[in-house]
């Protein structure tokens, strides 16, 4: 460093970090301007948290949603988009401390509903619903109301989307119709095997079938806590018995089914520790694979890819805990304007003009309508480009010109025809054997990968892994679900 | 009141000093002491309160001991903990050598352009996330593509599943972790050699010394200070595993966890499912309190034989 | 003089056969150390289709600008973050600066009273902290931080262990000598602090720089924590962002709507290497500055005079 540079390096620093002290004191508590309110001439700020990639445009898109929510209902969003991979824990560290803001995404997914829900850190809905929220009842499935209730309390407001999980077996068109082979049969396992055979033996480049660690072959149980050994049979209706799946015959007999594949090349050798099969998507170098589905999905798959994909159920749509809370939103306990709030929700799951200037940004700008229902991106479009099933009720939304026009009655049919698991609106307090859950967890990330994938021979490592788990502590959590689950059962 | 008195009269004395430690003070005061109220979450079953946290931490339950105890529940808390210090050990020993050493070549090549070249070089593992180092990792041990097997393969040998015999991954993560943290680490006492004052090294060749003597006389002696503090200051971390190392380079492999489950991911997998923050805390309290009492022995035997390179 | 110098140069020198194995061995380590990130630039500049094909390769099948292509399109955002992180590295290095070397100067002297007292009063924080949200509450109620730039800043400006290294130089290559020389000329404390102490420290003090720039480079955690302003977002976070919500979103593939919708989002391998090589080139153009201070090193007679 030359002299004349140290000259002005103290003071400078000393400039800074004064500036920074003023900066620190001054520019705060200009809240407490009274509560209430929210006028159009007044309207009140909600500061809302949602999840996905912060878009450039957003701001711009807040000032035309403020123009006409402050016009509506006396409310104005400052909106903050925090991606996906960051939500969970900027949303813990925010709730737990006391960071102010009003509405919340939250899901079984991400900032898990369930759990925050119990430990506080939203609002009870269930007046705020009657008194300010009436269009939501109207607008939604009345089973995402009913199937979100935690210990019989509202606590968010669901998306009206798709309500029941299904999972379909899909495959890359190409292979199919080269070898002519017929997927109108295959449902389970087994039937898939003559087909993963023909592929295997004639092209030595193909994985016959992609799957990550991720995997889990389809085993008829609700889980009570997903991917745990906790779980009822999806047909014990009535007693509800909690079972270690891992111990039970079925399970067995899949893993087995599951090796063979393995040993016989069907499957990456290194599907343990695969975390994505996105490049053999990329390659089309795959066969055939397992994705949970929706109405239309084939169209989804063929256009992200560039090739055609079809599908065929793996098994049954059914509804479950996780897939009803698939995307909510709750306002937040400290929220000052909850009824604001809830106002806000309201519009925005029955408004088709506020819903699509959400998930699509401005007229004109972002998108170009085509008909009263169907909208096309512009090129503008790549500066806001939302999570459409993360803001509300999906059915508002435009089509796009792609979109069959019964799309939504489709979805529709789809949520009729989803069977309610056993454990449909049981909720697992895990706080009196948190300790055992953590020991368990361990455990099964130990075991989970290597015996899904089939990697491992389960007459061997499944004795294992369900001493570990036992000497972890599984039964005392299985009989604390039981005993929940038992006194649910009662209440109903 | 004499006590009190003398107590101004030390500070007026030492005041030229206590200017200068003000700033930093006041920095640990704000963002390291102030903080530390929030440990007691650590023996509270935490729930959120409306009126912000205080509040929470007031109206959460007590739960003595119970956040600690998952940590020492079953038997992975023996393997964890062994996995945690005894790479911690070899990571401690290892860097120390090949640092110094490294060091000492750096300073000693002749031609200094090139020592530049190489020390730059030296430097890009630590820019490279855990996940991209990982992606490398795989690219050399991948079952099918990777280039350790290929090279088996020219030798006759069969393939391996590297990502499922435990017993290469000590090695693999030893060295993975020395590759990534020795060249940022060596320049520390590349830095306190150019230090050294350059008459002593004349003086001992005057003596007729060689450049091994000069080394072992001069350079490592006068390293020394700056070895015993790092060394202990490691010992303080020596509960702490670097998350990345033991979770994204092994892939999180299962097979695998009997050597590369440690503490860290260890309570990384044990709450995903109920992120309750006050067994996270306890994790970290107990991880601290543990480095604690190993730096605060380690320093007494350092005092008792040379006091001047003691921490304090 | 002159002559004897060169004279003594020659003697300290190398012989040339241990200076072959010392450039081998280190020439050796620094391949292997740049041999990864070279191949990240590879992968960078490979096709797609033929990353996908082949996994990585040394000398791809087909070469692509696609991935920069890629990054570029967002532009303006991307220099933004450039300049945040730039602006932040460059003013966070001088104050952490400041503050350190005052304190480590402080503490290593032997006359100061308290010097153990600060000295442990530093070290304690390396080992207890109070855990991510009361620092989060001290940072953004008391101190109002929240989608500041002194949220990137503060909260990296000081680090004990920064301290002790830096007290250690200072004790080892600072000879009380001089400072006591200092005295007997009646120079104030900070005159001996500064027209003394700190030229015989550079080596140290060039040190403590680099590793506070390299932090402040490398910070991400501090930006996902208190940034919620798009505006206000370093490089690093952005990378990071990038790759752990790619992570997230597979990991939670059963849910059918999410991973719809991030299937046409997903950025591909090849453009999170470019986001790489862009995040980390400029910081090596960097490092020759501090690096004069290590390789030439400082004669203490030279100073005397």
């Amino acid at each position: 460093m030359s002299k004349s540079k140290k000259k002005w390096l103290m003071p400078l620093t000393l400039l800074l970090s004064a500036s920074m002290l003023l900066s620190a004191c001054g520019g705060n508590k200009e809240e407490s301007a009274g509560n209430g309110g929210g006028t159009a001439e007044k309207p009140v700020e909600l500061i809302w948290y949602t999840i996905g990639t912060p878009q450039k445009d957003v701001d711009k898109v807040e000032a035309e949603i403020n123009k006409y929510t402050a016009e509506k209902i006396g409310v104005t969003v400052d909106m903050k988009m925090i991606d996906f991979g960051d939500y969970n824990q900027k949303m813990q560290v925010m709730a737990a401390s006391g960071e102010p803001m009003d509405i919340l995404f939250t899901s079984s997914w991400a900032f898990d509903y369930v759990q925050n829900a119990r430990k506080g850190a939203f609002m009870e809905l269930d007046d705020l619903i009657e008194t300010h929220g009436q269009g939501i009842k109207d607008a939604i499935d009345p089973a995402f109301l009913e199937g979100s209730k935690v210990d019989g309390h509202n606590y968010a407001i669901p998306a009206n989307k798709e309500l029941p999980a299904q999972e379909a077996w899909r495959f890359n068109k190409n292979l199919l119709d080269k070898y002519n082979l017929d997927i109108s049969n295959v449902k389970s396992m087994e039937s898939l095997e003559p087909l993963l055979k023909t592929i295997k033996e004639n092209e030595p480049n193909v994985v016959p079938l992609a799957i990550s660690k991720d995997f889990g072959p389809l085993l008829p149980f609700d889980y009570i806590i997903e991917k745990m050994p906790m779980a009822v049979y999806l047909d014990d209706k009535d007693d509800l018995k909690v079972v270690n799946f891992l111990e039970m015959p079925e399970t067995m007999e899949t893993l087995k089914l599951m090796n063979k594949f393995y040993k016989a090349g069907y499957i990456s050798p290194e599907a343990a520790t695969t975390t994505s099969t996105q490049d053999l998507m990329t390659s089309g170098n795959w066969f055939a694979d397992r994705a949970a589905t929706q109405p239309f999905a084939d169209n989804l798959w063929s256009q992200s890819y560039g090739y055609p994909v079809v599908s065929t159920p793996a098994g049954d749509a059914n509804i479950f805990n996780w897939s009803v809370m698939g995307s909510m939103q709750a306002i937040s306990a400290n929220s000052k304007y909850p009824e604001k709030a809830m106002d806000f929700l309201n519009l925005l799951n029955t408004d088709v003009y506020l819903r699509n200037l959400v998930d699509s940004g401005i007229e004109g700008v972002h998108y170009k309508k085509l008909s009263e229902n169907v909208m096309e991106n512009l090129p503008e479009s790549k500066n806001y480009d939302m999570p459409t099933f993360a803001l509300g009720n999906v059915m508002l939304t435009y089509l796009n010109p792609e979109d069959p026009e019964n799309k939504w009655e489709e979805f529709k049919k789809f949520n009729e025809s989803g069977k309610p698991a056993p454990l449909l609106g049981f909720n697992f307090d895990p706080s009196k054997v948190s300790t055992e859950l953590a020991a368990v967890n361990n455990v099964k990330e130990e075991f989970w990968a290597p015996l899904m994938t089939g990697t491992v021979n389960p007459e061997e490592f499944l004795p294992k892994a369900n001493q570990k788990l036992k000497a972890a502590g599984l039964d005392k959590i299985i009989a604390e679900a039981q005993s929940q689950i038992d006194a649910w059962k009662a209440s109903k | 009141m004499r006590a009190i008195g003398q107590f101004f009269k030390n500070l007026m004395t030492n005041k030229a000093m206590l200017f200068m430690v003000l700033p930093g003070t006041l920095w640990f005061l704000l963002f390291s002491y102030l903080p530390m109220f929030g440990t007691i979450i650590a023996f509270k079953e935490y729930r959120f309160s409306r009126d912000g946290f205080w509040a929470s931490i007031v109206n959460s339950k007590w739960v003595g001991l119970q956040n600690f105890k998952f940590l020492f529940s079953t038997n992975d808390a023996y393997i964890i903990t062994r996995n945690t210090v005894l790479y911690n050990f070899v990571f401690i020993i290892l860097g120390l050598v090949l640092s110094v050493a490294l060091a000492i070549v750096l300073s000693e090549i002749v031609n200094k352009k090139l020592a530049k070249v190489y020390q730059t070089g030296m430097f890009l593992p630590y820019f490279l996330s855990w996940v991209i180092v990982g992606y490398f990792a795989f690219s050399f041990l991948s079952m099918d593509k990777g280039m350790l097997n290929q090279i088996l393969g020219w030798f006759g040998m069969e393939p391996v599943q590297w990502y499922s015999e435990a017993k290469y991954w000590p090695i693999f993560l030893t060295l993975i972790s020395l590759w990534k943290s020795v060249g940022y680490n060596s320049v520390v006492y590349l830095a306190a050699i150019m230090g050294i004052d350059k008459s002593l090294y004349e003086a001992a060749m005057i003596d007729g010394a060689n450049k091994w003597q000069q080394i072992k006389a001069i350079t490592l002696p006068m390293l020394k200070p700056l070895m015993t503090i790092l060394t202990l200051l490691a010992i303080g971390k020596i509960f702490y595993a670097d998350f990345g190392l033991f979770y994204q380079v092994p892939r999180d492999s299962g097979t695998l966890y009997s050597v590369t489950n440690v503490i860290d991911t260890y309570v990384y997998r044990g709450l995903k499912t109920t992120g309750e923050i006050g067994m996270s805390t306890a994790a970290g309290l107990y991880q601290s309190v543990v480095g604690f009492i190993l730096v605060m022995v380690s320093n007494y035997i350092v005092r008792k034989y040379d006091k001047e390179n003691a921490l304090f | 003089m002159f002559k004897s110098k060169s004279k003594m140069k020659d003697f300290h020198q190398l012989s040339s056969g241990w200076n072959v194995v010392f450039n081998l061995i280190a020439g050796i380590f620094s391949f292997l150390c740049v041999f990864p990130f070279l191949f990240v630039m590879i992968i960078s500049f490979t096709d797609e289709g033929a990353l996908a094909r082949n996994g990585y390769q040394i000398w791809p099948e087909k070469w692509s600008l696609e991935a920069y292509k890629y990054v570029f399109q967002t532009g303006d955002t991307l220099l933004r973050s450039y300049g945040v992180t730039i602006f932040v590295t460059v003013v966070g290095t001088l104050i952490s600066l400041f503050i350190i070397s005052l304190y480590a100067y402080a503490i290593s002297r032997k006359g100061f009273r308290y010097r153990n007292f600060f000295a442990f009063f530093a070290f304690f924080t390396m080992l207890f902290n109070g855990g991510l949200v009361p620092t989060y509450i001290v940072a953004t109620q008391l101190l109002h931080l929240k989608d500041s730039i002194w949220a990137l800043i503060l909260p990296l400006a000081l680090n004990a262990f920064y301290i002790m290294i830096l007290r250690t130089f200072y004790s080892t290559s600072v000879p009380d000598a001089i400072i006591e020389s200092g005295k007997i000329d009646g120079a104030s404390e900070f005159k001996i602090f500064y027209k003394l102490v700190l030229p015989l420290s550079l080596p140290g003090l060039a040190t403590i720089g680099l590793f506070s720039t390299l932090g402040y480079w490398n910070d991400w955690f501090n930006a996902l924590l208190y940034i919620d302003d798009p505006n206000l977002v370093p490089l690093q976070s952005m990378l990071m962002r990038i790759e752990t919500s790619m992570q997230f979103i597979l990991q939670n593939s059963q849910n059918s709507s999410l991973s719809m919708t991030a299937l046409q989002s997903m950025p591909q391998d090849t453009s999170r290497m470019a986001m790489v090589v862009l995040a980390t080139g400029p910081i090596i153009l960097a490092y020759p500055f501090f690096q004069r201070y290590f390789i030439q090193g400082l004669t203490i007679g030279a100073v005397k005079e």
